[in-house]
């Protein structure tokens, strides 16, 4: 039951209510999952996905039939991963055997964890792993192959954090480590999911050589979310911003979000937005290389929520408040872009692009360096999907041609002189035969000429009068 | 063992200057440098050298210089530049043309007369974007020219066209399309710099990209350009445009070198085209009535309010060209000197 507020809300934004219907209404899958043929253990599979995954299971479930399954599966076991990483109840000596071993817990019929804290928001899809596992083992070998060696990458990634005591206490430092870290925890999804595509023969095979790429792809949506998530992550005793970026601005991060320190602190995100931002010119050039369009959705949709969200955040107070979200209406639109084709997604890109570019301010230090990344973008864009196509070079042909149109154009030209000396040509005829007739009729133009004559004297006479008055009375005062 | 000779034209200019600098940074050359004027007070000379002064109007002068200098390669930067507004006019349309295109002949008789290898002409976007009005959006080599209305791109188009139309066998040409140059000691960021009293003022929607290269990657693009005509001549009958790499809108161009000069308009006043259009004619109008230029045109505007970025893929892929000092860097270093030029003369009121 939408609430009076929002009610309100669309009344004075009609175009997001018409994006919302637009896009329950008439949006039709790609694929739809087939239930009917699922097993208990499958069911409950995506029963978990469905809990664990709000914003991702929708695209998940569109997905084409050959590659449902085991991206759903994909997901859960990074899921469950993470679930264990996530936990702080959990003892470091407990956590990194498992974390490290994950890869293999993936073949381990009927393993199970019921250690996660009463408060893990996941822990169920721990305590029931095992149905994971048998729908794990069910798949194509080629797809256990990158589901384990994603895994075991990332838990080794993940392991190695949870060892490091100084990342717990101070967080990231540099912004290589900082991009470290989205690779662990992002970048390696990207990878995981560009082999599956590949794999499936949906996806074309030139994005493996391109690593860059599929590591953009997953680094965007991560390095969004952080930078998103400042507030909540500082509430939660975490941080993820690289302090070679916030120590220019602020001595200690927790300034960050003092109210004096509002323009320095946008200063630190809008250089946090700068890090981000230069990876759209890669996500675009990845989704270029989709070939299926549930596939294309499954990755397009994410990108342009970022690249939106991206905006929201640049230069807003408010990111160091709260969770700064794009509205529903909006996102309804993005989804209804995201999933037609490139241009659509490229034309949300440049929106959002020329959004930011029109936000930046020329106080911020990285003023230029945004205006030239937004530049990028655009110029990336261009080259893809030309807005102005090449003149046609004139040619012999082309010239005889010009030559023919010119006479032509001579022609018609004569041709609407002509007409317009027949026109006046006839009603002079015209009115002259009549007046005649008229005459013939007994008409007394002399009288009529000499009452105009006295009529125009009588006005003319009249103005004057006036004109004295008023100079009269303008005497007076 | 011998170096290979170079002769630079317009070698004591702002551009040929820098190509001199770079060509002999790289010990790889013997470098000649000729003008009309002498090297400008301040211009570091290099003892390694060869400053001859010569007219390139006069072709008796030209083989005479050439036959002694004997280069391999001959670059060509002279040039005359309509500044300013003149920009936008037909007067002096003479002089451009004797001096772009008779000049650029004479040029290329003499370098196949003393027999040189190949000649680099340094030409200009202009070639394509004075096609005043047009926007010119991440355009290419594909690009067809011939339709400049300006004056200094026509010229620049009929010289350009007689350098590759010289290009055969034994004899190597290219043509290198830069964009707006801008440095230290240019004309660009001093023009901005007098535009600060107006900065508060945006043409049009502010969201028009334009392309700039900075001078020592220009100068990179020449040096790159001789050792390909020296080797491989992949880059022969080849024009090839030339920037920064760096497309940004106009507007934070000048919002960018006016931070320099510790300068941040604090307002926004949005001037629709149409209404600038009519300011740039009653401007033009005045002008013509008191014989006195007024800073203002129907030109300037549309320069002002057009699109114009190219894609350097071909310089990247024949030249193997990547600009080294990036927006920021050249800006900030342009800006410092233009800053400390203006020192002295405060010196001298104290």
């Amino acid at each position: 039951m939408p609430s009076a507020l929002s009610l309100i809300y669309y009344f004075f934004h009609p175009q997001e209510l018409r994006s919302i219907i637009q896009w329950k209404v008439w949006h039709n899958p790609v694929h739809e999952r087939d239930e009917s043929k699922e097993c208990a253990s499958l069911k409950r599979c995506f029963y978990f996905l469905g809990m664990t995954s709000r914003s991702f299971v929708a695209v998940i479930l569109e997905l084409h039939p050959e590659l449902l399954v085991p991206v759903a599966l994909f997901y859960l076991a990074l899921r469950g991963l993470d679930t264990v990483e996530d936990d702080m109840t959990i003892p470091l000596e407990k956590k990194e055997p498992i974390l490290r071993d994950f890869h293999n817990i993936l073949e381990e019929d009927g393993w199970t964890f019921n250690d996660n804290g009463p408060n893990e928001k996941d822990r169920q899809l721990l305590v029931e792993f095992n149905v994971v596992i048998e729908e794990f083992k069910k798949l194509k070998p080629a797809y256990q192959t990158i589901i384990k060696d994603i895994t075991k990458r990332m838990g080794d990634g993940m392991a190695d954090y949870c060892k490091n005591a100084e990342h717990d206490a101070n967080g990231v430092n540099t912004i290589a480590d900082y991009e470290l870290y989205c690779h662990y925890v992002a970048g390696l999804v990207g990878e995981g999911l560009t082999r599956l595509f590949v794999e499936a023969g949906l996806a074309n095979p030139m994005l493996l050589k391109r690593p860059e790429l599929m590591e953009s792809m997953g680094q965007m949506l991560q390095q969004v979310n952080i930078l998103r998530d400042i507030k909540e992550d500082y509430d939660d005793k975490r941080r993820f911003w690289p302090k070679e970026i916030w120590s220019k601005y602020v001595p200690v991060f927790e300034d960050l979000f003092k109210p004096e320190n509002k323009d320095l602190a946008l200063n630190a995100s809008s250089e946090m937005v700068l890090n981000a931002l230069s990876r759209a010119d890669d996500c675009l050039y990845y989704l270029a290389g989709i070939k299926e369009q549930s596939v294309f959705n499954f990755c397009a949709i994410p990108q342009s929520m970022a690249i939106a969200t991206l905006e929201a955040c640049f230069q807003n107070p408010d990111l160091f408040k709260k969770v700064v979200k794009i509205t529903k209406g909006d996102a309804c639109q993005l989804m209804i872009d995201s999933t037609q084709n490139l241009q659509l997604v490229c034309d949300v890109f440049k929106k959002y692009t020329r959004k930011i570019h029109h936000k930046n301010n020329p106080h911020d230090p990285n003023f230029l360096r945004i205006s030239i990344t937004c530049g990028k973008i655009e110029q990336f864009i261009e080259s893809i999907f030309p807005s102005q196509p090449k003149p046609v070079e004139s040619s012999p042909a082309s010239a005889e041609a010009e030559a023919k149109a010119k006479a032509e154009a001579n022609a018609a030209k004569w041709d609407m002189i002509y007409m317009g000396v027949a026109v006046l040509t006839t009603i002079t005829i015209i009115t002259g035969s009549m007046l005649f007739i008229a005459w013939l009729a007994g008409a007394r133009f002399d009288i009529a000429f000499v009452q105009f004559k006295q009529q125009m004297g009588q006005l003319l006479g009249t103005s004057s009068f006036n004109s004295s008055e008023v100079a009269s009375d303008h005497s007076e005062l | 063992m011998d170096l290979p000779r170079i002769l630079v034209t317009g070698g004591t200019g702002f551009l040929g200057s820098e190509v001199v600098k770079r060509l002999i940074e790289t010990n790889k050359f013997e470098v000649t440098a000729i003008d009309i004027n002498p090297p400008s007070l301040g211009t570091e000379i290099s003892s390694d050298v060869r400053y001859v002064r010569a007219n390139i109007l006069s072709p008796a002068e030209l083989h005479k210089v050439f036959a002694e200098a004997r280069p391999s390669i001959v670059v060509h930067t002279a040039g005359l530049v309509p500044a300013g507004h003149a920009r936008y006019h037909q007067k002096g349309k003479e002089a451009v043309f004797q001096v772009n295109v008779e000049g650029t002949r004479n040029v290329i008789e003499a370098s196949k007369e003393c027999g040189a290898k190949g000649l680099i002409f340094t030409s200009s976007v202009t070639v394509l974007v004075d096609e005043l009005g047009k926007d010119f959006v991440n355009v290419n080599e594909e690009w067809p020219t011939g339709r400049a209305s300006l004056v200094y791109g026509q010229s620049k188009t009929a010289a350009e066209n007689l350098v590759l139309g010289a290009n055969s066998p034994d004899f190597s040409t290219c043509s290198l399309r830069l964009a707006p140059i801008f440095g230290p000691n240019d004309s660009i960021i001093p023009q901005l710099h007098s535009l600060i009293p107006t900065s508060s003022f945006i043409l049009g929607s502010g969201d028009n990209l334009t392309d700039f290269i900075y001078l020592s990657n220009a100068a990179d693009a020449h040096v790159l350009a001789v050792q390909n005509l020296l080797n491989s001549a992949t880059a022969a009958d080849q024009a090839i445009f030339v920037t920064n790499g760096e497309p940004i809108t106009a507007r934070d161009f000048c919002i960018a070198v006016w931070k320099e000069f510790g300068h941040v308009p604090s307002r926004a006043i949005r001037i629709p085209v149409g209404v600038a259009w009519w300011m740039g004619l009653s401007a033009e109008a005045f002008s013509w009535l008191t014989g006195k230029d007024v800073g203002f045109s129907r030109g300037l505007i549309s320069d002002g309010v057009v699109e114009r970025y190219m894609s350097i893929a071909k310089a990247r892929r024949i030249l193997r060209y990547s600009p080294s000092v990036s927006l920021p860097d050249a800006i900030r270093i342009s800006c410092a000197k233009l800053e400390s030029r203006k020192r002295p003369k405060n010196e001298e009121i104290l």
